[in-house]
């Protein structure tokens, strides 16, 4: 197994029902959700999931509601028992530990951080974002430091005694996220942590998740239904549907290549020139090419290319990274790119 | 002849009723009828009496009668009663000792101590200067018309009750909210001892303590009071916000830091409000335990029934209401207070 792996799930099934092992049964052998449901009378959360989950980058679940990405969450921390399958933490099956061993690993490997923010209501700001380590039986005086010096660093300085309800939405999850990175734990599972925060505020949230990714290179899983946040903030994205994987991957790779017309229908929508990034669409080639407009970073989005050309559909520019280029890039194919693509295989059904 | 003869001959067990027909005393209707000299007639089918067991008894003496069944019980209960006082006299023997101590301390304690010492209490748990002066007020108008000491009795006899209740009630209510087993076989107990009516509970203890014993009447307090701090404190955990209860689990508590930490502080709310109830219920039955000699107001109410004193019965039946709105208004502030710092 890759050395950087954190987490890895292996044919994960879960089964919500009365007798869940025999319906797994049914379910190796092929039958779907449906009829599961209507034969059997049990839901097929999920089904045969196999993801890798690598150390210091930020993993993406997406699905839409129903999808089991929620289930699949809580499977990482056994909030939910698998009904079959394997995760390993560390090359460790997390699905062996006894009590004791799950709980060391919820307190000091995994924080996790919640839709509904579920802040202790009785407890002040600070006790909040020392709540992992006052669990581990650390005294008020021994955190004080450290669950201040994580409220300050999500932008909460002063606010410190204050109680939730005192809070806006965004300030809550701000507590929630300074309790997950107080816990000091490697691994961050954030269940649609920006779900319930309104447009603007969410987008904040995303900027300063991912300047302390910058800093701090946690393991995170990260559960949305919104694709925009995905693509924002997935190093790995995983797309969920019904309880099974549709495509899992690279996201600009997905959107390049989209493998299914129900990724197609997702990504139609979203504005391709801002979520596409130069690196994804150049010619690999470090040879120079005549009439060179300028320079662009392999990361920029199209979108900001579209404005440095102006329009002007004839130009070309030099990618490069760190100062040597890496590729060209016609302004011509960067319109190309931005036609919707069809999805790969399957049937072609249009989208509008 | 009655009317079911017929019934026990065509099954053939006239016999056994004839071994029965002995010394069972005379019905009353058996009575009246002989006494006017005319034995009943077989009745038309308009006055078809119910097969009820009196009526199978007139056709078949072997047959037991209704007023056996009750005697049965009473029986019963008076042959299991001695080995019963031999468990449960020492158990409650403490409850006797707090009462008594409470009334004797509350009594020989004098005045210008006792109502500081409350005032402050209400000072402390409410931080409200105006209902510490309501209850100022109301004290020092029970103790102008010398009904002080009665309520002093009666304060003492709730206080020492419902704090049993609080303490036997929530670690039962945790218990039921933490096992559901648990809550099936409680809930119809819990049901049993709200609806029976306050007067019954007091025919078994007669029998079980002497009259002369403090704890006949706090027993009875205690059993009536404590369902809702139960009832509530169930309640208040099962409804703790299952997104909290799902993050401590994340975070790994155990359920013991779960429960002291989250489950308990959360479902202090209700928990007082169950509290409230328990006291306001303790006073409710402290009046109806004067018939078992339960000192306090109650005795006053019930001298005034007994005697025909209107005034008394009445003077002491506005004390209660008094001290009623006194605990009232005392625990619904701290209630308050609880919630105010527990929003949401």
């Amino acid at each position: 197994m890759d050395r950087d792996i954190k987490i890895s799930i292996r044919n994960l099934y879960k089964i919500f029902g009365p007798t869940p092992d025999v319906a797994l049964e049914y379910v190796k052998q092929g039958m779907g959700k449906a009829e599961l449901l209507e034969q059997h009378q049990h839901v097929l959360g999920l089904q045969d999931i196999n993801v890798d989950i690598r150390e210091g980058h930020v993993t993406v679940i997406m699905g839409l509601s129903g999808s089991g990405k929620s289930t699949l969450i809580r499977h990482l921390n056994r909030l939910i028992e698998p009904t079959a399958g394997e995760i390993q933490v560390d090359g460790e099956n997390v699905l062996t530990f006894d009590e004791d061993q799950l709980r060391k690993l919820r307190r000091e490997h995994m924080s996790m951080v919640f839709q509904k923010f579920a802040l202790l209501p009785h407890k002040t700001v600070l006790e909040n974002a020392g709540m992992a380590l006052s669990v581990r039986g650390h005294k008020i005086e021994e955190f004080e430091a450290e669950a201040k010096k994580w409220i300050a660093r999500v932008g909460l300085e002063g606010n410190e005694y204050q109680y939730p309800h005192q809070l806006s939405g965004g300030m809550q999850q701000r507590v929630g996220i300074a309790r997950a990175l107080a816990s000091n734990s490697p691994v961050m599972l954030m269940d649609e942590a920006f779900s319930a925060l309104d447009p603007l505020i969410r987008s904040d949230m995303q900027d300063l998740l991912l300047e302390l990714q910058d800093e701090l290179q946690k393991t995170i899983v990260f559960i949305t239904h919104d694709l925009d946040e995905s693509l924002k903030l997935a190093d790995h994205l995983v797309i969920l549907k019904e309880g099974y994987i549709v495509q899992q991957g690279e996201p600009q790779e997905i959107l390049m290549h989209p493998n299914d017309p129900y990724i197609v229908n997702f990504i139609s929508d979203i504005n391709r020139a801002r979520v596409l990034r130069v690196r994804s669409i150049m010619k690999k080639t470090t040879e120079a090419p005549d009439n060179v407009a300028g320079d662009i970073g392999e990361r920029d989005n199209l979108e900001s290319v579209i404005a440095l050309s102006g329009g002007d559909t004839s130009l070309i520019y030099r990618v490069v990274r760190k100062g040597k280029q890496v590729g060209v890039l016609e302004v011509q194919d960067l319109f190309k790119a931005l036609v919707p693509t069809e999805s790969t295989e399957g049937d072609t059904r249009s989208h509008y | 002849m009655a009317t079911y003869d017929f019934l026990f001959s065509s099954l053939g067990l006239t016999e056994w009723c004839a071994e029965g027909k002995s010394d069972a005393p005379m019905s009353m209707a058996a009575l009246l009828n002989k006494s006017k000299g005319t034995e009943a007639d077989t009745p038309s089918l308009w006055e078809i009496p119910f097969p009820s067991m009196d009526a199978l008894n007139d056709s078949c003496a072997a047959f037991p009668q209704s007023r056996d069944l009750t005697q049965g019980l009473e029986q019963g209960f008076l042959a299991v009663k001695d080995n019963l006082s031999i468990v449960l006299d020492p158990i409650t023997q403490p409850l006797s000792w707090a009462l008594d101590g409470a009334l004797y301390g509350m009594i020989t304690t004098p005045w210008w101590i006792v109502i500081p010492i409350l005032l402050a209490v209400v000072l402390f748990v409410t931080k409200s200067w105006k209902l510490v002066g309501f209850v100022a007020g109301s004290l020092c108008l029970l103790a102008f018309i010398d009904y002080y000491e009665y309520a002093m009795q009666t304060l003492a006899i709730i206080f020492v009750c419902a704090f049993i209740c609080v303490l036997l009630g929530v670690p039962i209510g945790i218990a039921m909210s933490r096992n559901n087993m648990m809550q099936r076989l409680t809930v119809p107990v819990l049901d049993m001892l709200q609806t029976l009516p306050p007067f019954v509970y007091l025919i078994p203890l007669i029998f079980l303590f002497s009259v002369t014993e403090s704890k006949l009447y706090g027993i009875a307090i205690i059993l009536y009071a404590i369902v809702p701090v139960i009832r509530m404190t169930n309640l208040g955990i099962r409804l703790v916000d299952l997104d909290v209860i799902e993050a401590a689990n994340a975070f790994g508590m155990t359920s013991r830091q779960m429960l002291y930490k989250v489950q308990i502080p959360l479902a202090l709310p209700n928990i007082m409000a169950g509290v409230n109830q328990t006291i306001m219920m303790s006073l409710a039955m402290v009046v109806i335990a004067s018939l078992v000699s339960a000192p306090g107001l109650g005795v006053l109410v019930l001298q005034g029934i007994r005697n025909l004193e209107l005034g008394v019965g009445l003077v002491a039946g506005l004390g209660i209401v008094i001290l009623a709105v006194i605990l009232d208004r005392v625990t619904k502030a701290s209630l308050a207070r609880i919630n105010a710092s527990q929003k949401q």
